[in-house]
């Protein structure tokens, strides 16, 4: 440091004169002057730092600077020949090469020899973003010999040619001044190393439907440990309430019943059902997990034996549901069909345990008495309970509601009778449906002949009030549809109102030929309104037939709406205990949409299905299947090595006024008694590098790794002051 | 051309209109219409839901659908000479339906503007100028309008230039800013002699 100023003094920079703002910064050089020395202290301050031996003085750095083309990425918009003649002027440069591709084999070639034949002490290379290759060229320079922290990223792709694309001049200089700012932290870089933490043998899933199912029966296969939480009564999600799956129609509980069962009976798998997270603690390998157990009133045969009744607990056998004088709409079937305030959603539910709706039991006893002495399973005054596990690794299943089609009013639904949604039609048209599979009106119990049915109803729509997305599947359940009205009500057309039929997977194109075939008709327009005939009930769908040109009026007896869909409404809640970003439009962000979809920004954490974006169910278990796998790789490693960006306390000068630990949004500093003082203490594992701390602390006295203050001066220095000589 | 040589005009122009870029398109028609309206003309996907909710579509041949996409396509002339432009009643219905949150009604005021400084504007929408600067009024009050307000117990005419004809003044000033009130007067004396 002592030596930059130096030399910065010798020869002020064109700059320097030129704005005119020299006496700010030679006020600026002195305040970091006094705060340069302690760079040296951490060395011997803290034991924790013995790792570290920092040495803020770039004496004898020799920065290699390598600049990458990417093709004509950066090449097309800058001189390169002009950056790489810039860069040679730069202090502490020892060596300055260009290539092609530097990301690919010959290219790290160029960097392993130049460090070996140059004794580089840094590597900086100027390219893409160190989103996209930062760990690439970390190896690299480990490859080389050099502790993988000796490197640092020069951003003059995606930061600079790419939005300067036309301003070559500009373009130039930009990438000369990222080079310099990156030259002057790389001449002060230190050794760095990973820390490693044990990872849990365990693993904890969040939400049943048929991502979380796939996901935990993976992870039971592999042997892993894994906690199965569902906040319904019963696992199996919404693909449990639908009757037929595209494109080869098979029975949707057929083919999903064997796999809840499996998971009931999975050996590492701990089913939670009426269950939620209600608190998480930690980092990857090691979270701690709340959860909050509802009370369900019903004791399962385990819990029944913990309480000393043997034999007790229920069986499922439905004694108290024939008893119970409460009356509600059941939830599971849309509303379409009551239960009792004890329930089962459906007669497979999994696991076959009965659950109190607490909100609308009235506590009238009849259930305790019909269930009996022996069994004993029923208790009024049962509490939620809470339970803490711990985890390794977590996988985010949480899915979708449909999306509250009423709020676009021009089409009717919950005012119109005969106006349903696709769900409902699901659960009218499934044999174990409120209706047996018999599709009715709902205004009069009749069978309709003709049926419209209305596509992108909430998706694809820039209003503010639907959703902007394509729900991806309504196509093809609305094809579906068409061809199970085709097969069960002879007679009976199905009116398909659509904007582009979107049949884009394996087979899905051959449906739509197949549902043609078979006599639905396609009107291509979206249905601008639709109106009741107060008499009849019939309702006219207006809308434009766009091949003809021709404004339509046709009235049905029946209109299914597909309605979009839209995160689950907890999930907010949920992704913010897990620390996991959501998109503009709600659903949780993936760690990079193309070449990460599984994983997120929170290191252990990885989201399965529909909670990510719209999926069907090929793609949502195929999904799954590839969150499973990244959550077993942490945990067959046994150990993760964590970033080594921590903050660090130099105990000498810290004052012990705790402020920090206040600030701390990870929970990962707090106060020690230490020698008679009281300091602040950091658990590195926790700490995720933010700098918050650093930033705030009135002492100095918070080291952050990686990010030092003499480091991150000397980057402002080297942009100010213009780093030539 | 030369495939439809010796054939009819009729069908050679019907054949012309296959062809996707026109000699009558106009790039920077899209441009104007945006700038005019101040909608996003640009992004209709042509869903027919502008069309579906129109009340004047089932009772002509207007379709508002057309407009935009010709909007789209820069086909100038076949939108400003079109007849059917003048058809839209502005009930804003489209623009309260479109799902790409266009405003389809704005698009078409827009295509009038365009339309009007090329002279093309039926007779009966310059005599609604004509009447609102000599009236106030694009529908002046009648005896059997005083009648009825009389009946509810409102005075024989509203409170506006009809009570207050020195402000009629005020109004033809501003139509004569614009030349609204000449440019209609030359256009309907050529038509009407």
């Amino acid at each position: 440091m002592a030596e930059k100023k130096a030399t910065t003094k010798k020869a002020p920079s064109k700059k320097e004169d030129s704005k005119k703002v020299a006496p700010v910064k030679q006020e600026t050089k002195k305040a970091a002057a006094p705060a340069a020395k302690p760079k040296a202290a951490p060395a011997d301050a803290p034991a924790q730092a013995a790792t570290v031996m920092p040495t803020m003085n770039p004496g004898d750095a020799r920065v290699g600077v390598f600049i990458c083309h990417c093709g004509t990425n950066i090449a097309g918009s800058m001189d390169i020949e002009a950056v790489q003649e810039a860069s040679k002027k730069v202090p502490h440069v020892a060596y300055v090469d260009n290539y092609k591709y530097m990301c690919s084999m010959p290219g790290q070639t160029v960097i392993n020899k130049a460090v070996k034949e140059h004794k580089l002490t840094a590597v900086v290379v100027a390219a893409c973003t160190p989103r996209l290759h930062e760990p690439t060229f970390r190896t690299a320079t480990k490859d080389a010999g050099l502790n993988p922290f000796r490197f640092e990223m020069a951003n003059i792709r995606d930061q600079n040619s790419w939005v300067h694309m036309h301003d070559r001049e500009g373009s130039t200089d930009k990438a000369i001044d990222a080079i310099k700012i990156a030259v002057a932290k790389a001449a002060l870089l230190q050794d760095l190393h990973p820390k490693s933490v044990p990872v849990e043998k365990a693993a904890m899933v969040v939400g049943a439907g048929v991502a979380g199912m796939q996901a935990a029966l993976d992870l039971n296969a592999a042997g892993i440990k894994t906690y199965l939480i569902e906040s319904d009564m019963s696992i199996g999600g919404r693909m449990s309430q639908l009757d037929k799956t595209f494109p080869t129609l098979d029975c949707s509980q057929c083919i999903l019943t064997p796999k809840m069962v499996d998971v009931g009976r999975a050996e590492n798998i701990d089913l939670m059902t009426w269950s939620e997270v209600h608190e998480v603690e930690g980092y990857i390998g090691n979270f701690d997990v709340t959860i909050r157990k509802k009370a369900r009133g019903v004791m399962t045969p385990k819990e029944a034996e913990a309480k000393g009744i043997v034999g007790g607990g229920c069986n499922g056998c439905g004694d108290c549901e024939n008893v119970c004088p409460v009356v509600k709409p059941n939830e599971f079937e849309v509303g379409m069909k009551p239960r009792k305030a004890i329930y089962i959603n459906h007669p497979q539910v999994v696991p076959l345990i009965y659950t109190i709706d607490f909100n609308s039991c009235v506590k009238c006893g009849l259930c305790v008495t019909a269930c009996g002495p022996e069994k004993r399973a029923i208790d009024l005054e049962m509490k939620d309970e809470f339970i803490k596990v711990k985890v390794g690794t977590v996988i985010l299943a949480t899915g979708y509601d449909i999306f509250p089609i009423e709020n676009k009013k021009e089409w009717g639904y919950k005012k119109y009778e005969n106006v349903i949604s696709s769900l409902e039609f699901e659960r009218l048209i499934c044999a174990s449906g409120p209706t047996g599979g018999h599709l009715v009106r709902p205004s009069d119990g009749e069978t309709p002949k003709r049926v419209a049915f209305v596509l992108c109803a909430g998706s694809r729509d820039n209003t503010g009030i639907g959703k902007p997305y394509c729900s991806r599947f309504c196509c093809m359940y609305s094809l579906k549809h068409a061809h199970q009205i085709i097969e069960k009500i002879p007679g009976c057309i199905p009116y398909l109102f659509y904007m582009d039929i979107r049949s884009f997977g394996k087979m899905y194109e051959e449906f739509y030929y197949r549902i043609q075939d078979e006599g639905a008709k396609f009107i291509r327009g979206r249905v601008a309104n639709i109106l009741e005939d107060p008499k009849t009930k019939n309702l006219h769908v207006y809308t434009d037939d766009t091949l003809l040109n021709r404004p339509i009026d046709m009235e049905v007896d029946l209109v299914v709406l597909a309605a979009a869909i839209e995160p689950k409404a907890d999930t907010n809640r949920t992704r913010k205990l897990f620390g996991v970003s959501c998109s503009m439009d709600g659903w949780l962000l993936e760690a990079h949409p193309k070449l990460n979809p599984c994983g997120t920004t929170t290191a252990g954490v990885f989201l399965a299905g529909v909670c990510q974006g719209p999926k069907d169910i090929p793609d949502t278990v195929a999904s799954a299947e590839g969150a499973a796998s990244a959550a077993s790789i942490p945990i067959h490693m046994g150990a993760v090595e964590l970033e080594p960006y921590f903050a660090m306390c130099i105990e000498d000068k810290c004052a012990g006024c705790g402020m920090c630990v206040n600030l701390c949004p990870y929970s990962a500093l707090s106060l020690v008694e230490k020698d008679g003082r009281t300091v602040m203490q950091v658990t590195e594992a926790k700490c995720k590098g933010c700098g918050t701390c650093g930033g705030f602390c009135p002492g100095g006295a918070i080291w952050m790794n990686h990010f030092a203050t003499p480091q991150i001066v000397a980057q402002i220095d080297a942009f100010l002051l213009g780093g030539e000589q | 051309m030369a495939r439809t040589k010796g054939y009819p005009e009729a069908l050679e122009k019907k054949l012309r209109d296959q062809r996707y870029v026109r000699e009558d398109s106009n790039p920077d028609f899209l441009k104007n219409v945006k700038s005019i309206s101040r909608t996003i003309a640009h992004m209709c996907y042509q869903c027919g839901t502008c069309t579906g909710s129109c009340p004047s579509a089932p009772r002509s041949s207007y379709r508002i659908r057309n407009f935009m996409r010709r909007a789209v396509l820069g086909l100038e002339n076949e939108a400003l000479t079109d007849p059917d432009l003048w058809l839209c009643t502005t009930c804003y219905s489209c623009t309260d339906r479109c799902p790409r949150d266009i405003a389809p009604t704005d698009v078409i005021m827009s295509m009038r503007n365009l339309a009007f400084k090329r002279d093309i504007v039926p007779v009966n929408f310059l005599k609604t100028v004509q009447a609102i600067y000599s009236s106030g009024h694009g529908v002046p009050n009648n005896d059997v309008n005083r009648a009825a307000r009389e009946k509810l117990g409102l005075t024989r005419d509203p409170p506006t230039t009809h009570m207050y004809p020195e402000y009629i003044k005020g109004i033809q000033t501003i139509l004569n800013h614009y030349k609204l009130k000449a440019n209609a007067d030359r256009i309907v004396k050529e038509r009407e002699g």
